[in-house]
């Protein structure tokens, strides 16, 4: 057959349908023309119409007819036709022809169409569109050797308008968006279309055909970049690990489509994709080799997930690192990962400027990275893991941040061990806690396999659903287990005669006795702290110390600044349990009863030398836990209630304690209580003094004296900058205490001064200090002292405040500055607020 | 809901005072029709008789010419008390219709603190079983009628003896006796054929009191040092150690099981008493309210649970009660 007769036939009939369709009334005729239309689409031996006229019917007129139709779908006819003609051959036009043909047409119309019947009548197209698999067509259409030939652009319009098909809808149908097309729904679906479309690429391999990943690879490139990565992956990552488990051609196939992926998307399919899978085998599965042939990648994978990241989950770490451990080929990448990892990690200035959470994130990767190792390869890298890790250690060490501390002993003691050092091993005292045992764990590799299932019938759109319905079946045998075996596990103890019954009393009272008499007079007291060589004699009378200075105020007075000073260089030489708390508490209690001597000696000594760091802080604590106590209202008068009501219900048996009965009373009328709001449920309690605020300055002052005078053994902007954040965290506390004081704006401005000098100090427990000083401040200070006595300063605190918040690396030091930055606009509002309503009064 | 807290210690419901001496021994008697009562024997020689409704001294016994009382119990038939003192003699009174009058006494010849013990074999004769006039003896003789029935001396050295329980095996023709020594051994005796049937270390220290419950063949010893040792009998005689139960502070001055075998009392030379679960030994409270050594604890036999006591005897010269897990609510 000519080919030019049938080109122009078709254009005949076509022109002629589109006629009919457009002028006549009468139903047959539209009904005929439309079979007509249909007839090019409907393949098989009944056809009407010829394979090449279809062909010329698919290729230059389909797209124009299913335009003329939405063009008029609100034409009469239309709504003449029974819905059974309407939906078999109106709407199969849609459904037959070549699909990203359709899909352009729907997605344009649907664009410009206005909310009304016709667009919802478009809408549930594209749902059957999509429901009938059309798009795992679309996609195989362009894996196969007879890809349509259309322009880039086309092809790159097609992607755009797959990726975006929920925002299309979305912005149109607001509301009333189908939950189909909602992204939760869609995007999965597209996966799975995928992986059709891949599964039918491995067919057609399998036949001898070649096929192109390109167009999939696109669409997977571009749906990652646009943030639906999570979803999409979500399906593919473990059909495809299963797939590729056995499979070679499906290694093949995902190699290829992983390849193919566009460079600019990589990354977001990466990161997607290790997030994914259930583990390091799966990942080699599913990109095999791609680290090596793809430098993007490489740089992705060896790179920027490792130091350049840090939000992933550990699991991540393992799916990387264990990935590049895996090959022999890749293992190369793997050394060169540890050495930039252990660099990253014994860097002095980052320990001291990344974010905390990146140092963890630096830690895991590196034990993870050392436990992968072997013992050849380890032997190779010693000398250099072992300078690095002494120098990383000591960097780590030397941070006043107790996790970091905690990190950098965990690593070295894990790495030495692993080195294993002629036998040698660090050992560290450290707090065990959730982050130390985990590192502790990354150094022993999981070996528990990845559970997956083996790979199902390839019926597509099932697979998935029946991989997670494999699960439960076995979750109800072991919960029917465990509940078959927790009764007879009860059983033998389930006797009624045993103990249990029987609830125990308190028994926190039962202390060890002591032979030795305890002092009765504090004058003992102090003599027994000063002198005594017996360890019972002085344990028992640090324990009474603070009870005898609280009773005897006058006696105390005569010797407060003794026994501080006693107390100051006393030394745990009997290792007695609590002694720091005890110690800690008798000087609070003497600096409380004689406040102004004790706070006189203490500060004074704490830029004296020969004093140990320890005591310098002890100095601080004592000064801060005392301030606190003063300037708590006054409580000596506590609930009397409970007392007297024990001691006047006395019934012959009153119960094993009187106090029991009464809780339970008092729970009884609690709950039988209605209350309409909560709050004054008790008298309000009566003001008192603040006792701190007339001896603020003597707490705060003096602190403030000697800071730049550096001493042999106290160089306080120096190395010693432990003390000074402690320091400054107590006056910004002192200040906070005297709140409402008068002094407290005098003692503001002078912390202010102070603090300007250290604001960018290296450390951030300093920093820390510093805008905690501030914070405090801005709470503490009238407001119009705040703009009168500071107005030149503030400007320059906002401008340093907003560089904190924005950029500092520790978390707490950002949250500091945002909370400092709300006080003072909150502050200087209410200043020009007070004095814009005076200036109007007046 | 309110079982599961922790409640505060209890305190005492009401302390008897004006023994006027130590108190080295308790015993109630508040079964029966008549008023409940409390005995106890002060290191004064004074045995007071103390009603528990009043809560005051009804009677005082100078008893033992001065001599410390170091035990004191009721003989059941006849209402009759009996007293050991350290003047090495063993003393019956009649208390009823008010007088106080000596009906019996015998001479035990020991110098030791070995507290007697008392069993009822048949309505009115009792075998009393005490440490006799050699270091390790124990005398066993029937009363009222003071025939000796035996005399049971260890062939090993074990010093003196330190406590004694006779007790009337279920099965079995003849009463037994557990004996510990000065050396931490524990003996078991069996009294009609004068033999010993087993023996154990039950402490490296003087076995300083013991108590057994016959319902469970289950006893347990204390010493001067911090454990309780808990021990039990199988069914060939033997005695076998269990397991030991830690204290705070050393020394036991003496063990009290209640009636009904759920609780265990002692009380320590560190100024507590001490109560545990008798069925796994598990501590329930400590009892603080005394400021010297606690020398006896007692449980009342009152007919009616609820009401049961416990009473604890001081060096510090005072008694103090206790209403600890009688109420049947709680223990439910």
């Amino acid at each position: 057959m000519e080919p030019v007769p049938t080109n122009a036939e078709v254009r005949l009939t076509v022109a002629q349908c589109f006629r009919t369709l457009s002028s006549s009334a009468d139903c047959k005729d539209i009904v005929s023309s439309l079979q007509t239309l249909n007839s090019f689409l409907d393949g098989g031996p009944e056809s009407k119409s010829t394979s090449a006229q279809q062909a010329e019917f698919r290729r230059s007129h389909y797209s124009r007819t299913l335009q003329f139709l939405v063009s008029n779908i609100q034409a009469d006819w239309l709504h003449s036709l029974s819905a059974a003609q309407r939906s078999s051959l109106w709407d199969g036009l849609f459904l037959k022809g070549p699909p990203e043909q359709a899909l352009m047409v729907l997605m344009e119309e649907v664009g410009q169409l206005r909310l009304s019947s016709s667009l919802n009548h478009l809408v549930s197209i594209i749902e059957k569109f999509l429901q009938s698999g059309r798009l795992a067509d679309l996609l195989w259409s362009y894996c196969g050797q007879a890809a349509p030939s259309d322009s880039l652009q086309f092809r790159e319009t097609l992607v755009g308008r797959i990726i975006a098909l929920p925002d299309i809808t979305a912005n149109k149908l607001h509301p009333n968006n189908r939950p189909l097309l909602l992204p939760q729904e869609y995007y999965p679906l597209l996966a799975k279309e995928m992986l059709i479309a891949l599964e039918r690429t491995c067919q057609a391999l399998r036949d001898g055909t070649d096929c192109s990943m390109t167009f999939v690879a696109q669409i997977l490139g571009k749906v990652c970049i646009q943030g639906h990565s999570g979803l999409v992956l979500a399906v593919m990552a473990p059909r495809l690990s299963v797939c590729t488990r056995s499979d070679m051609l499906w290694q093949r196939v995902s190699w290829k489509l992983m390849d193919n992926v566009p460079q600019g998307w990589m990354e977001s399919v990466l990161t997607g994709l290790v997030q994914a899978v259930s583990g390091p085998d799966a990942l080699g599965r599913i990109i095999g080799n791609l680290v090596l042939t793809n430098k993007k990648t490489q740089f992705i994978m060896t790179h920027k997930l490792l130091l350049l990241q840090y939000k992933y989950k550990t699991q991540v770490l393992r799916t990387i690192l264990g990935y590049l451990a895996a090959d022999k080929d890749r293992r190369p990448l793997l050394v060169q990962v540890l050495r930039s990892v252990l660099q990253a990690w014994s860097n002095p200035s980052a320990v001291k400027h990344t974010p905390l959470e990146q140092q963890l994130y630096v830690s895991k990767a590196l034990l993870l990275s050392v436990s992968l190792l072997k013992d050849s390869e380890l032997q190779e890298l010693r000398s250099e893991l072992l300078q690095c890790m002494l120098s990383g250690m000591q960097s780590h060490l030397d941070s006043s941040v107790v996790r970091i501390r905690n990190m950098g002993m965990v690593v070295g003691e894990c790495l030495s061990s692993r080195l294993d050092i002629n036998g040698a091993k660090l050992k560290f005292e450290y707090e065990q806690n959730d982050e130390t045992c985990e590192l502790l764990s990354l150094l022993t590799p999981s070996t528990c396999d990845e559970p997956e299932p083996e790979p199902g019938p390839l019926n597509g759109l099932d697979c998935c659903e029946e991989t997670s319905e494999t699960v439960p079946p076995m979750q109800n045998v072991s919960l029917q287990n465990q509940s078959g075996s927790q009764p007879s596990k009860t059983d033998p103890d389930s006797d009624l005669d045993s103990d249990d019954e029987l609830t125990p009393y308190d028994m926190s009272g039962d202390q060890e006795m002591s032979q030795a008499s305890p002092p009765r007079y504090l004058r003992d007291c102090l003599e027994t702290l000063i002198s005594s060589e017996d360890r019972e004699r002085l344990e028992l009378s640090l324990r009474l110390a603070e009870s005898l200075v609280r009773k005897n105020v006058f006696a105390a007075r005569e010797i407060s600044v003794q026994m501080t000073k006693v107390l100051l260089h006393m030394e745990d030489k009997y290792s007695i349990n609590g002694f720091l708390g005890l110690r800690q508490a008798t000087m609070v209690a003497l600096t409380v009863t004689d406040c102004i001597p004790v706070t006189q000696y203490l500060t004074t000594e704490f830029y004296s030398l020969n004093y140990s760091l320890r005591q310098r802080l002890d100095i601080l604590e004592v000064l801060a836990l005392a301030a606190q106590e003063l300037s708590r209202p006054n409580t000596d008068k506590k609930a009397p209630s409970i007392g007297t009501a024990t001691t006047t219900v006395l019934a012959p048996y009153p119960g094993d304690n009187p106090v029991h009965w009464q809780q339970v009373v008092e729970k009884r009328i609690q709950s039988k209580t209605r209350r309409i709001s909560k709050g004054a449920t008790q008298p309000a309690s009566k003001g008192s003094p603040n006792r701190f605020a007339p001896v603020a300055g003597y707490f705060f002052f003096p602190l403030l004296r000697n800071y730049d005078k550096p001493q042999v053994t106290f160089d306080l902007l120096g190395s010693d900058h432990l003390i000074l954040g402690r320091l400054i965290h107590t006056l910004g506390l002192f200040i906070h205490l005297a709140i409402n004081a008068p002094i407290a704006a005098q003692m503001g401005c002078a912390l202010l001064d102070f603090v300007w000098a250290v604001r960018y100090h290296v450390d951030q427990m300093v920093r820390r200090g510093v805008l905690f000083a501030v914070c405090s401040v801005f709470l503490s200070m009238p407001s119009q002292n705040l703009l009168v006595d500071l107005g030149d300063q503030l400007f320059e605190t906002r401008t340093w405040l907003a560089d904190v918040a924005e950029g500092d690396s520790d978390a707490d030091c950002r949250s500091l500055a945002v909370q400092s930055l709300v006080l003072l606009d909150k502050s200087i509002k209410k200043q020009l607020q007070d004095s814009k309503a005076l200036s109007l009064e007046s | 809901m309110i079982e599961r807290m922790s409640r505060p210690a209890p305190s005492p419901i009401y302390t008897l005072r004006g023994a006027g001496g130590a108190l080295n021994t308790l015993h109630f008697c508040c079964w029966g029709g008549c008023a409940p009562v409390l005995f106890s024997g002060s290191a004064k020689g004074a045995i007071h008789v103390w009603d528990l409704n009043s809560r005051r001294a009804e009677k005082v016994i100078e008893a033992h010419s001065g001599s410390s009382v170091i035990w004191v119990n009721t003989l059941r038939s006849s209402g009759n008390l009996i007293s050991q003192g350290r003047d090495m003699q063993v003393c019956v009174w009649d208390l009823s219709e008010g007088r106080s009058q000596l009906v019996e006494s015998l001479w035990t010849g020991s110098v030791g603190f070995c507290q007697c013990s008392l069993l009822e074999t048949s309505p009115a004769t009792y075998l009393l079983g005490f440490a006799g006039q050699q270091t390790e003896e124990i005398n066993v003789i029937e009363l009222p009628s003071k025939t000796p029935v035996c005399t049971l001396v260890p062939e090993a050295k074990l010093g003196m003896v330190m406590c004694i329980k006779l007790w009337q095996p279920d099965s079995g023709p003849g009463p037994l006796l557990l004996a510990g020594y000065e050396d931490g051994s524990l003996l078991l005796w069996d009294v009609t054929q004068r033999s010993k049937l087993s023996q154990v270390k039950a402490h490296p220290e003087p076995v300083m009191c013991l108590t057994f419950d016959p319902k469970c063949l289950r006893g347990i010893t204390g010493s001067s040092e911090k454990k309780l040792s808990s021990w039990m009998l199988d069914s060939q005689n033997n005695l076998q150690v269990q397991d030991c139960v830690t204290l705070v502070n050393p020394g036991v001055s003496q063990l009290c099981i209640r009636e009904d075998g759920k609780l265990l009392a002692s009380g320590g030379w560190d100024h507590r008493v001490r109560i545990f679960g008798w069925k796994k030994l598990r501590p329930l409270a400590v009892l603080q309210y005394h400021t010297d050594m606690v020398l006896s604890v007692a449980f009342s036999d009152h007919e009616d649970p609820r009401q049961r006591l416990l009473a604890a005897g001081s060096k510090d010269q005072r008694i103090s009660l206790w209403s600890i897990y009688s109420n049947g609510a709680e223990t439910g």
